[in-house]
């Protein structure tokens, strides 16, 4: 009794910690995209809240609470309520098997603890691609309880795009999982130990993930229905798509569901690629008991290249029309992603000790 | 040729040339953002902004009632009741002066049509008012508008060329005429 609640305790002390570094970076998020993207067009960003405009998420934060919360007529009030929540909550629950410092193992009275791992289940990528997927329905179901057509649209883009691209997302990671053997994020991560070039985005033998990693980032950048593959709330042409209707916290949800399934996609190219919180130069990572302070700091610059990465992407690109969407996801990614598979297993079956 | 085309789409090379581009902007942080209520752009001096009624420097109104401003408005922004000035038959004021700014197309037309410069353009445009009412001026808002806009005020007529004024009869106190 007394070991469970213990263990009760330190899950949900983590859990609060992870929640909590997620909602805030989401709310550095908000700023840092509007930064950076107005950097690269040569304008300024949010600059009247606070100094250089670093209290807007604040500012944003509190209108978007205080907002009225607006349900159209002729909408189905279940499901219009229940979208928000379902298309938020996978977005969070994936950090659960993110690992984001070494895989320690600590004794706290008795019960074990890993301090750097919500929890180590063995099939973690599996965890993740299926919570990102219920993701889709709560987008669905938004669009169609809102009862407008803008909406409706934007609701069925994002189930063919998101149906599309989550395939070629899911055929990417098979290379990796077969170099690794395993489904789970901190052996996945393991296995990648040693510098970049045991990383498996690089390692030369027996076959660099690199095309995959290419195939995998295209892939989720559509997943999280980001600029070039904005489609479904393609902003000149479907108003907001599937959350036109949504106002208040309700809007919030989306947004923020937006901003942690970048987290959620930059932390999984991290640890599926980049080798999680191994540093590049093995002279980069402190020794012995100081190993995690480097390990978090190596993991946390990795994940924000790729946020930055994202905004970047963003801010060079223009939106795909549908059918280059589509064509550019079945007649490009998959025969790639296929490909990469077959080449994988065969030169892992080469190389077998590599 | 062929071979290189190849090459530079599987790369996205095209995609990569845009991303250097905007990394570019990104190091080089120039913004040409203007932060405009704390920044204003100088305008030009010939803007045409608020119209405002002006005074002389002794502090009297220039405007001596004709109406021809109120004729020259295309969009009849103007409304003139004109009158004589008490104890001297021959001169005129505006009594009362309006102006529908809601109306106005900012042409210059009054300006232009003004025999005495009695009015002038501002270099003033901020005038968005939650009340459309607030945008009915009448000639104590037009003459503030003139004295804050136009500090510098010119002397009467009089004052201005003696010679001319010295056979207008509707001219009081007449300065001696300089030989």
């Amino acid at each position: 009794m007394f070991e469970t609640s213990i263990k009760l305790a330190l899950t949900l002390s983590q859990i609060g910690v992870v929640m909590g570094v997620v909602l805030l970076t989401v709310a550095v998020l908000t700023l840092l995209e509007r930064k950076v993207l107005s950097w690269m067009q040569d304008r300024m960003g949010p600059m009247e809240v606070g100094p250089y405009g670093i209290l807007q998420p604040v500012a944003d934060g509190l209108k978007l609470f205080f907002k009225e919360d607006i349900i159209p007529a002729g909408a189905n009030k279940i499901m219009f309520s229940l979208a928000p929540i379902i298309v938020l909550v996978p977005a969070l629950i994936g950090f659960a098997v993110i690992p984001y410092g070494p895989n320690w193992t600590i004794d706290v009275m008795g019960v074990e603890f890993k301090p750097f791992v919500i929890s180590d289940i063995n099939i973690g990528v599996l965890y993740i691609l299926a919570f990102t997927s219920i993701g889709a329905y709560g987008v669905i179901l938004g669009g169609w309880a809102s009862n407008s057509k803008y909406s409706l649209l934007g609701g069925l883009r994002s189930a063919a795009q998101l149906i599309s691209y989550e395939l070629n997302v899911g055929l990417a990671i098979v290379g990796v999982l077969l170099l690794a053997g395993s489904l789970s994020l901190v052996e996945i991560t393991e296995a990648q130990a040693g510098g970049f070039w045991h990383w498996f985005a690089f390692d030369p033998l027996p076959f660099p993930q690199f095309i995959a990693f290419v195939v995998f980032l295209i892939a989720s950048v559509a997943e999280t229905n980001r600029v070039p593959f904005d489609l479904p709330e393609a902003e000149s042409e479907l108003v907001a798509g599937f959350f036109t209707e949504y106002s208040g916290m309700r809007f919030a949800f989306f947004f923020m569901a937006e901003y942690a399934n970048m987290i959620l996609v930059s932390c999984m190219s991290t640890v599926l690629f980049f080798g999680g919180w191994h540093a590049p130069l093995p002279f980069l990572q402190a020794p012995g008991g100081f190993a995690w302070v480097t390990g978090i700091f190596w993991f946390t610059a990795k994940v924000y290249f790729f946020l930055f990465f994202f905004f970047w992407i963003r801010a060079t690109l223009p939106r795909l029309r549908y059918d280059q969407l589509m064509r550019f996801g079945w007649k490009v990614l998959l025969p790639i992603a296929l490909g990469n598979i077959v080449v994988t297993s065969l030169f892992a079956y080469i190389f077998p000790n590599s | 040729m062929k071979l290189k085309k190849w090459i530079q789409s599987l790369i996205f090379f095209e995609i990569l040339l845009g991303m250097r581009e905007t990394l570019k902007h990104f190091l080089k942080y120039r913004p040409i953002t203007l932060e405009y209520p704390h920044v204003k752009k100088p305008l030009p001096e010939n803007y045409r902004g608020m119209l405002g009624l002006l005074r002389y420097d002794d502090e009297t109104e220039k405007c001596v009632g004709c109406d021809l401003c109120e004729a020259a408005c295309p969009s009849r922004v103007i409304r003139v009741v004109s009158a004589e000035v008490p104890g001297e038959p021959t001169k005129r004021f505006a009594k009362e002066y309006y102006m529908d700014m809601t109306r106005c197309l900012f042409c210059g037309l009054c300006v232009d049509a003004c025999p005495v410069d009695a009015l002038g353009m501002s270099q003033e445009f901020e005038w968005a008012v939650y009340d459309k009412r607030h945008l009915h001026l009448n000639k104590e808002q037009l003459l503030a508008i003139g004295d804050r806009a136009f500090p510098e005020r010119e002397k009467r007529l009089e004052f201005q060329h003696p010679n001319v004024a010295y056979f207008n009869v509707s001219f009081k106190d007449i300065p001696e005429k300089e030989f």
